[in-house]
């Protein structure tokens, strides 16, 4: 049952020609117009369309309106409510969810007699409403398009109808010319109109037909109207497998078919369209022979074997399309509609190779994109660093994680293991800057650590010595000294860091230490000369320029030196601390890894860890020209940070094994991921200073933050397992822990230990102790089970100390221990020593001769322990702080109270 | 989703009183089938297998048994047959007896929805018991009918007459065979077969439309299915883990199609858009470890999940993500560039870094933001990238990212591994 329409169709078709499809008269309703989709799509329809649509429907959405350039779009409730304030409408479009499409198809049907066409653009529309709906509207001589489609665009009457042909831009891609696309694929209708502009072909009507089983508009009635469209000579038809669609197709005037599809032939359900699942013989294949046969080609089109007749050419790939459409109306006496805009060839809007060595071949350069994307390149090219989303950070870490199987924890991606190989201040720079410093980043930054390392006479130490003389910790003791290192303190340092920044920010080079002309930069720093020229009382500012001048590799310490050259003046002491930072995080910005605000946080950083490092010395030990006796010239010149941090620790120099032991103890410490309670501390603080605002974030307060969130059982602990070998050790001749001759029966020392604990444990499980003294570092709740286990931390570093030759008794004897317990069976198996004793071994090991000379006492191992856990672990928490900051939220670490439990 | 078979076909067919052999499961005791055997003379084993299977008579997958020793063995035999046809292998899991039924006369009846009249249309004829692709047209009615009104008796009495039935048949079919539109219509089905129909002779010799075979098909954007009340083992073969993840985010708001491909391939092409998914898994082939259409829109949520979802199964073994479309038009490419770009991050942040090289071809509203935001992510990870605007060929881009995945595989993989310090 359906109505008679034009042609001969078997069933109702309304449309005698292309260019009734989408005309100026048109008259639209939009159903669910307020909806997520039709909402960012219809303006443009109806701004584009020169204001087609009457309005637009929603349940209890009546009174409201839809904003467009071209006035507001009124909404009602139903479209017999519409109808009834006066609207007329010949066109229904449709953006109902699948269950109400069907029913708002009826409603249109029945309630206007005017209705000629409805167009559905929604998906996952099901096959049994696809059928009643077309059902009622061949009954009703109502033409229907979809679903799953995305309507119809004219470039001819600047119409669009439905959808979203060309996107948020019609103009681009519906371009007036002489071609009709039919494409089963809405995104290919535009990008089909896109190529053919570059072969200089225009079109006239596009139509989406959507690929649901139900095609309600097929190429039947399509080709019908194109032979009835004087403005159309050609037609370019996407179809897809499954149906029979295009069988049998005819028409007077050139197409160029484009069938893809044939792996589909594999499928045994549907992807991509729901009705490109074919049968046995509506496949890719069957469809490309349907066009062959009529075209009267024998093969498919290809630039190299370019089969075209005057009924036209078959193509398998849309790339392929401009060109057989090009030649088929060549042989039909038809040139282009005008000029080819562009190419289809290769263009790369963005790239980078990461420094890899592609083959020429992929080594595609960045061209500039066509207009008027380039612009909005050029735009983005302004945007300087990482740009992070903003997110809640309570329990979460865009900086460290601990990975739950391998008990690593991992700092930017990089396992403490690794980190535990680099020195401790290319650690510190790379916590912040994301990139670990070459050489020359690592000499420049000992420079910069070490500067202000020393505090004599400063408000700082005379704080941490009165903290520390009230007999605090030593991480209270320190935070009392970080309070003091306010922004005030550092401003104009960081002032430094931002104009450099902001004159550098939008050049082109990555590499800070490479060559680049900075005339332009020079020039343009005239208006900054008070935040990089030294002024008169600026003491330091001859010796920094003589310390960092000598074979300046840095771009900004070269650039500084040249712009005080021209101004006559000198680089402020403040500047040229500020260049070494700026050096160090350059490549980082540059990259994306790090934001632009960092850089110029970098300085506070800095002298954060300068003033930690520093005031673990005690105050006697700050000379006006030395730090426990080196003279600061040679510690800021020569000295590593490493070295420094040993001296101000241990009060001497260490040793090159001591160095580098120390070096991976730090490194060992550096983070257990973002649930640590030090981390939270640096990160509640953060939060608590609100990071959407991330100039109020008082970076000095967010360290205090980690300090106060250590304490006895957190960064003291390490001291456990050292008085327990303290315990072992202390009446043995042992003089020396690196003595491989000690002379000492390491087996027979654990065995003894662990018979007297065998006896101990017994005792205790007899009165009903289950607290009993457990043997500290050994044993993991991940590394146990196996008959013999290890810790493969603690493998990582007995490898590492075994390949520097490195020997340390207090590990081996760890190892003798845990043999011991199982031999005695106090274990069932061989105990993995864990990482902790690993630190314990290593400190311990640091102060044992001192120690054993009686220069030490055991209260001075454990405060060393502490703060050597501080200096490892704010390489952690700064970059906690960092990344908090730049892409943490207002208290977002906070619990919400129905989270919290009263327990009184 | 489909259903071959007769387990749960005559549970199917229960519901609207078609008649069907008697059939019973796998779990028939010994005595059961003697009975069984004892009653109809002659029983035919047959695998079940889930999912879409058929030719199983040609491939010998069908056993018949008039006594309990061949039974048994027969059972042994298919219990867990393989089936092979083209690519796909099928595995059976069980098998059913089924009753021989003594008949004069095999029909072939089936519905669709017949994109040659756009409606639905009956296929039917007497020479059944055969594949419907081997008989000429003329013995085959093809009868398209009105949806609103349904399959009704005239339809398939005409049908029947037009092609010379044999006069006896045709009474108990118009009776019987309406029905199953009912079943077809009401439970969301896209295809619906009975192959053979066995006319049985009855009392009287009047003939019964008896179902030995059945298939059907169910349209997953109609929620109709549901009401069967199938337990969800029933479809489950139809999908892998992956799939039945992804299908998971299935809404209208956004394609979330997905296919594996080749479980050992190296490239992951998030594609955007049905023609983009056509094309790209063409070209791609067996390098391509999915097919995918994510296009129309998704929200950020949803193409967030996706990604994280796609980026667990694939992205360990893959050499190059790929994320390819045309011109989008209403796909918002912000969104959908940041979703995929946070999700490879958390991918990184949770799997540690992996060498990967990116390939991008798209165009599309917030094209330049959206790529803009993917790149900086890149960056942060260190990772290789070219991204592609929508006036470089699509298929030219595809050729890119195939060449890329072979130099990947050539040591641009190890190259990658030491940039990134990958051990």
């Amino acid at each position: 049952m359906h109505k008679q329409g034009v042609g001969e169709f078997p069933y109702y078709v309304g449309i005698n020609s292309l260019s009734e499809l989408a005309t100026k008269e048109d008259r639209v309703v939009v159903l669910n117009i307020l909806g997520k989709e039709s909402s960012g799509v219809t303006p443009i329809s109806h701004d584009y369309s020169g204001g087609n649509i009457v309005f637009g429907t929603g349940p209890g959405k009546s009174g409201k309106f839809l904003p467009t350039k071209t006035g507001k779009i009124p909404v009602y409730n139903s479209i017999k409510e519409g109808m009834e304030a006066g609207h007329k409408f010949n066109t229904v479009v449709v953006y109902l969810p699948p269950a109400g499409v069907k029913d708002g198809v009826a409603e249109a049907v029945r309630t206007n007699p005017d209705l000629k066409k409805v167009i559905i653009l929604t998906e996952k529309v099901s096959v049994r409403d696809s059928r009643i709906m077309r059902a009622i509207c061949q009954t009703n001589g109502v033409d229907l398009f979809g679903g799953n489609c995305l309507g119809i665009g004219d470039a001819w009457n600047h119409v669009r109808l439905g959808g979203a042909l060309g996107g948020n831009s019609p103009e681009e891609s519906l371009i007036k010319g002489s071609v009709a696309i039919f494409s089963n694929s809405g995104n290919f209708t535009t990008t089909i109109a896109v190529y053919l502009a570059t072969a200089g072909w225009g079109t006239t009507t596009s139509i989406s037909s959507g690929k649901d089983v139900y095609i309600q508009y097929g190429p039947e009635e399509f080709l019908y109207a194109l032979d009835n469209d004087d403005r159309s000579q050609a037609a370019i038809m996407y179809c897809e497998p499954g149906g029979y669609y295009e069988h049998n197709i005819q028409t007077d005037k050139p197409v160029v078919a484009c069938v893809v599809g044939r792996w589909k032939a594999h499928l045994t359900k549907a992807c991509g369209h729901a009705g490109s699942l074919a049968g046995s013989g509506d496949d890719a294949l069957a469809k490309e022979k349907w066009f062959m046969e009529y075209f009267g080609v024998d093969s498919i089109y290809t630039p190299e074997n370019p089969v075209v007749s005057k009924k036209g050419a078959l193509v398998t790939n849309i790339a392929d399309i401009p060109e057989a459409l090009t030649a088929v109306m060549k042989l039909n006496g038809k040139e282009p509609d005008f000029k080819s805009k562009g190419s289809l060839s290769l263009k790369c809007w963005f790239g980078n190779n990461q420094g890899l060595n592609l083959p020429e071949e992929f080594d595609l350069p960045v061209v500039e994109a066509i207009s008027p994307y380039n612009e909005q390149v050029a735009a983005l090219e302004k945007q300087v660093g990482a740009q992070y989303r903003r997110e809640t950070l309570k329990d979460a870490s865009g900086a460290s994680m601990m990975d739950p199987k391998t008990q690593i924890s991992k700092i930017h991606q990089t396992s403490i293991l690794d980190a535990s190989e680099k020195t401790f201040e290319a650690n510190l720079v790379f916590a912040l800057c994301h990139e670990y410093p070459c050489e020359y980043g690592e000499k420049i930054a000992n420079i910069a650590l070490n500067m202000y390392v020393n505090q004599h006479g400063m408000a700082t130490l005379a704080a941490a010595e009165a903290s520390r003389e009230a007999g605090n910790s030593p991480n209270t003791v320190v935070s009392a000294a970080v309070a003091i290192v306010g922004k005030k303190m550092v401003e104009p340092a960081m002032d430094a860091a931002k104009t450099l920044v902001e004159l550098f920010q939008h050049t082109k080079f990555s590499d800070a230490m490479g060559e680049h002309d900075y005339t332009e930069q020079l020039k343009a720093a005239e208006a900054h000369k008070g935040a990089l020229l030294a002024s008169g009382s600026d003491h330091c500012a001859d010796k920094m320029s003589a310390c960092l001048g000598d074979g300046a590799k840095s771009v900004f310490i070269r650039f500084l030196l040249d712009f005080a050259k021209q101004q006559g003046g000198k680089p402020s002491t403040d500047a040229m601390f500020a260049a070494i930072w700026v050096t160090l995080g350059w490549g980082g910005m540059k990259s994306k890894k790090v934001t632009k605000n960092t850089l110029v946080n970098l300085p506070w950083h800095s002298r954060i860890y300068s003033t930690i490092v520093g005031v673990a010395a005690s105050a006697d030990r700050h000379g006006e020209d030395n730090l426990c006796g080196v003279k600061l010239e040679d510690l800021i010149s020569k000295f590593s940070f490493t070295r420094t941090a040993f001296l101000a620790l241990m009060g001497r120099e260490p040793s090159d094994d001591e160095l580098f032991e120390f070096q991976v103890l730090l490194g060992l410490i550096i983070t257990n991921g973002p649930g640590t309670i030090s981390a939270q501390g640096a990160k509640g603080a953060v939060s608590a200073d609100g990071p959407e605002m991330p100039g109020r974030v008082q970076v000095n307060k967010a360290f205090i933050g980690f300090l106060t969130h250590t304490g006895f059982a957190h960064g003291g602990n390490g001291y456990e397992a050292a008085a327990f070998l303290i315990e072992q050790f202390k009446d043995t001749s042992l003089k020396a822990a690196d003595d491989k001759n000690h002379g000492l029966d390491l087996d027979a020392m654990a065995l003894e230990y662990a018979n007297k604990y065998k006896t101990y444990k017994a005792e205790q499980k007899a009165i009903g102790n289950l607290e009993y003294a457990k043997v500290p570092c050994i044993n993991h709740p991940i590394f146990k089970g196996k008959d013999v286990n290890f810790d493969p931390r603690e493998e990582f570093v007995g490898k590492l100390f075994e390949g520097k030759g490195i020997n340390n008794v207090f590990l081996d004897y760890y190892h003798s221990i845990v043999n011991a317990l199982f031999k005695t069976k106090v274990s069932k198996n061989v105990y993995c020593v864990n990482i902790d004793a690993v630190i314990a071994v290593i400190l311990l090991k640091m102060v044992w001769s001192e120690y054993k000379a009686g220069e030490m006492v055991e209260a001075d191992i454990e405060t060393a322990s502490f703060a050597t856990f501080l200096f490892g672990r704010m390489i952690g928490c700064a970059a906690e702080i960092d990344d908090h900051t730049f892409r943490g939220k207002n208290m977002d670490t906070r619990t919400p109270a129905s989270k919290c439990s009263y327990v009184g | 989703m489909q259903i071959t078979g007769m387990l749960w076909g005559r549970k199917l067919l229960d519901l609207v009183e078609y008649p069907h052999s008697e059939v019973r499961g796998p779990e028939l005791s010994v005595d059961e089938i003697k009975d069984m055997i004892k009653r109809h003379g002659e029983i035919f084993i047959k695998p079940v297998f889930k999912g879409g299977v058929g030719k199983k008579g040609k491939s010998g997958l069908i056993g018949r048994a008039k006594n309990i020793t061949a039974a048994l063995k027969e059972k042994e035999r298919l219990y867990f047959a393989e089936h092979h046809h083209n690519n796909a292998v099928a595995k059976s899991d069980g098998i059913t007896y089924e009753a021989a039924v003594p008949a004069d006369h095999e029909v072939y009846f089936s519905i669709s929805d017949n994109t040659n009249y756009r409606a639905p249309a009956m296929t039917l004829t007497h020479h059944g018991g055969v594949d419907i692709e081997e008989l000429p047209p003329e013995k085959i009615a093809v009868v398209p009918f009105d949806p609103l009104t349904g399959l009704k008796a005239f339809h398939v009495s005409n049908a029947l007459a037009d092609l010379g039935a044999p006069t006896p048949i045709i009474s108990p079919l118009v009776q019987n065979l309406p029905r199953l539109w009912d079943l077809y219509n009401n439970y969301g089905m896209t295809m619906l077969e009975l192959n053979p129909i066995r006319m049985m002779p009855g009392k009287g010799g009047r003939y019964a439309p008896i179902a030995c075979d059945f298939k059907c098909a169910f349209d997953l954007d109609d929620p109709a299915w549901k009401r069967l009340d199938l337990p969800p083992h029933v479809f489950a073969s139809d999908y892998s883990e992956f799939e039945q993840e992804i299908n998971q985010l299935r809404t209208y708001q956004g394609q979330s199609d997905v296919y594996i491909i080749n479980d050992k391939g190296s490239i992951t092409a998030p594609t955007f858009g049905g023609g983009a998914n056509a094309m790209v898994t063409e070209l791609l082939g067996e390098a391509a470890t999915i097919s995918s259409d994510f296009g129309g829109n998704p929200p950020y949520e949803k193409m967030n999940e996706i990604s994280k979802i796609t980026f667990k199964y694939w992205l360990e073994q893959s050499n190059v993500l790929f994320i390819i479309g045309g011109k989008a038009n209403n796909t918002d490419i912000y969104e959908t560039f940041r979703a995929i770009g946070d999700g490879l991050r958390s991918f990184f942040q949770t799997h540690g870094p992996r060498p990967l090289f990116v390939v991008v071809g798209r165009g599309g509203p917030n094209l330049i933001r959206g790529m803009g935001y993917l790149r900086d992510t890149l960056e942060s990870l260190g990772l290789p990238y070219r991204f592609f605007g929508f006036d470089s060929a699509m298929s030219e881009v595809i050729n890119y990212a195939m060449g890329i995945n072979t130099w990947m595989m050539n040591g641009g993989k190890e190259e990658i591994m030491a940039k990134l310090n990958i051990k």
